[in-house]
């Protein structure tokens, strides 16, 4: 794992919110090609804010952020770049309610490669295939069920082909009958050697599937470990404290 | 599951108190108590005595010459004789392009809505049509000449929703999504025709007028305003300070002067603002004022539909890559005017009303020429037959837009379709 090229590596990330709260203090992390980065911690930790200032959805003060090599900076073509590069999920779907599964999985492609539509839509209708719900593409995302939404924002992503896959508690919204359908399918990707940052609550899915398992409190990383260190035998106090309350 | 948990009930039908008839609603609305049925059979007879009378003045005691004596100078003011052939071509164009989009949109039923609705609704909308033509001219005394044109244009825009009806389904698809575009073309084929030019003799504003002249107006200030309406309302919600302040600044200073101070300010001031020979004609002023006036509510209804999309929408668009204007056209904008349709066109509405105004700055549309009208010795007296037409004539136009931001919001909105 050492040996694969860095696909995130953050330093020293600083932030602080418009109302002058101290948001993120100094985070360092590097995630390699094909690792599985579980980010674990209590509400209002920094882990969300973490995550999001990968694709630039949130800004820093002070550090730097490299992904796949370039370096997000206020260059705004940098910031294209990297989005292209990085699928988002989010905790509440936000799919396109105005447009049918199917555009919404080729939205993008096409206004953003300016790909062929006949083309998009081939190979999002095979993605909508990876995730189990072929038969939806007509309908829209209000007609669906939340883990079916989940999985078609999960596709949407896939559309762009991006190398990185950040999750923002993707499970979090969803009925728990549907948490399952969800966690397979990122299982799924996790298999197929995609990067990905996850931050959730899904203790299950962090043991199985993911490399390390990282905690942050108090917008620092408290310890960094991988699961059965983390989960068994956790380094410290913080963490200790936090597995209590969750387990 | 244990074999002894007990098993699942079927669904069963609902007990006849869950559903109830239309005269049992009626019943439980009018007549529910002994009191509640004393004041619905008052208000009932006040009613009735009320539609008596009025079915009385206006079929026994109205004299409806000064209508019909005046359909011309109602219809389009001034407009000089010889030129009104242009207009009867912009009719007849116009019913065409309805004729045609509207057969189209039938032969095309979106694959996603159930089309249960239209066939009833297109009887209807057809015997209405036909009824108007029948009546309508007839009615107004046309001569037999005029009377003919109407039914022929009629009869082309019905024959036309036949036929695209019929075979519209040979036409492709995506060639459909160029069937918007006809309307802006025809608009400003329409202008050319009214206005001149291109070889057409001009027609000065000056002599434009009646229904013409209001329709001009508010159809020149719809179109223009809602662009306006929308740059303003980003520029309002801009993170950049001089695009916010200034957006905020024409917002309040529209918002806070009546439309009749604008219009006079317009008249007096735009002389003295432009260059000599750039203020337009009395008649371009008002439509400008107008326009700007509109902007700027319009601006404020999409602001709210703006503020109505979830925050999640701009941050999923903008994290598959799309560029901030990319993401206002295909993502945010969308979803934001749609919310803002009924206020739309609540605005839309009152502009067509607000354009009575003009008659104060000295413009012959509707309610000016209804004055001149009133003001002739020949038709004294006869005040409530003009305003009771006049008012006829809005409630139709208004009407029309409402029904058709009714359609474009069924149309629009995913969630009333079938699952």
């Amino acid at each position: 794992m050492a040996a694969s090229p860095l696909m995130i590596e953050a330093r020293g990330v600083q932030k602080w919110y418009p109302n002058g709260f101290h948001a993120l203090r100094g985070v360092d992390l590097s995630v390699s090609r094909g690792e599985v980065v579980v980010i674990m911690g209590p509400s209002g930790s920094g882990k969300s804010t973490f995550i999001r200032t990968f694709n630039a959805l949130e800004d820093f003060q002070e550090g730097t952020i490299t992904i796949d090599g370039i370096a997000l900076s206020n260059d705004l073509r940098n910031i294209d770049a990297i989005r292209c590069d990085t699928g988002m999920v989010f905790q509440q779907f936000n799919l396109f309610p105005h447009l049918t599964v199917l555009e919404n999985l080729s939205l993008a492609p096409v206004v953003v490669r300016k790909r062929r539509r006949a083309e998009v839509e081939a190979q999002a209708l095979g993605l909508l295939e990876r995730v189990g719900i072929a038969e939806q593409a007509g309908k829209y995302p209000g007609q669906l069920s939340g883990g079916q939404q989940q999985r078609v924002a999960i596709a949407r992503s896939l559309c762009m082909e991006p190398r990185i896959l950040l999750f923002d508690e993707p499970t979090s919204a969803l009925d728990p009958e549907m948490v399952g359908e969800v966690l397979e399918v990122m299982r799924a990707l996790a298999a197929d050697g995609m990067t990905m940052v996850v931050v959730t609550h899904e203790i299950g899915f962090a043991r199985e599937v993911a490399h390390r398992v990282v905690l942050m409190s108090e917008g620092q990383i408290v310890e960094a470990a991988a699961p059965t260190t983390f989960f068994t035998n956790p380094q410290h106090e913080r963490s200790r404290q936090f597995l209590a309350q969750i387990l | 599951m244990t074999s002894s948990s007990p098993p699942l009930l079927p669904p069963r039908p609902a007990p006849p108190s869950a559903r109830r008839s239309w005269r049992g609603a009626l019943r439980q609305e009018l007549f529910a108590t002994p009191l509640d049925g004393v004041i619905s059979v008052l208000l009932l007879a006040a009613l009735l005595a009320a539609g008596v009378g009025f079915w009385h003045w206006a079929f026994r005691q109205a004299q409806w010459a000064v209508i019909q004596a005046n359909t011309t100078l109602f219809a389009v003011g001034r407009y000089p004789l010889p030129q009104q052939w242009r207009l009867w071509l912009l009719v007849a164009l116009a019913a065409v392009t309805t004729g045609a989009s509207w057969g189209l949109l039938r032969s095309h039923p979106r694959a996603d809505r159930s089309g249960t609705l239209w066939p009833f609704n297109d009887l209807v909308a057809i015997a209405v049509l036909a009824f108007l033509a029948a009546w309508l001219p007839a009615a107004l005394k046309l001569p037999v000449p005029l009377q003919l044109r109407w039914w022929a244009i009629t009869a082309l825009l019905l024959v036309l929703r036949g036929v695209a009806g019929q075979w519209g389904g040979l036409v492709p698809r995506r060639l459909l999504r160029f069937l918007p575009l006809f309307w802006p073309a025809l608009y400003l084929f329409g202008m050319v025709l009214i206005a001149g030019g291109l070889g057409v003799p001009r027609v000065p504003p000056s002599e434009w007028g009646g229904l013409l002249l209001t329709l001009l107006m508010a159809s020149f200030a719809i179109l223009l305003s809602f662009p306006i309406g929308i740059v303003v309302a980003l520029g309002r919600r801009s993170s950049l300070p001089l695009l916010r302040w200034s957006s905020v600044l024409y917002i309040e200073f529209i918002r806070g002067a009546p439309l009749i101070t604008l219009l006079f300010l317009g008249q007096n001031i735009l002389g003295y603002m432009l260059p000599g020979g750039w203020a337009p004609d009395r008649v371009w002023r008002a439509a400008w004022v107008l326009t700007f006036f509109c902007g700027a509510y319009l601006a404020e209804a999409v602001r709210a539909g703006l503020a109505a999309v979830p925050v999640g929408q701009l941050e999923a668009a903008r994290s598959l890559g799309l560029s901030m204007p990319q993401a206002l056209r295909h993502v945010v904008l969308p979803q934001a005017l749609q919310i803002a349709l009924p206020a739309t066109v609540g605005q839309f509405i009152s502009l067509l009303q607000d354009t009575t105004l003009l008659s104060l700055i000295g413009l012959l549309e509707l309610l000016g020429t209804a004055r001149t009208v009133m003001a002739n010795p020949e038709f004294l007296g006869k005040n409530a037959e003009v305003y009771l037409t006049l008012a006829v004539l809005f409630w139709c136009c208004c009407a029309a837009l409402g029904l058709g931001s009714r359609a474009l919001e069924l149309r629009l909105n995913p969630s009333h379709s079938p699952t």
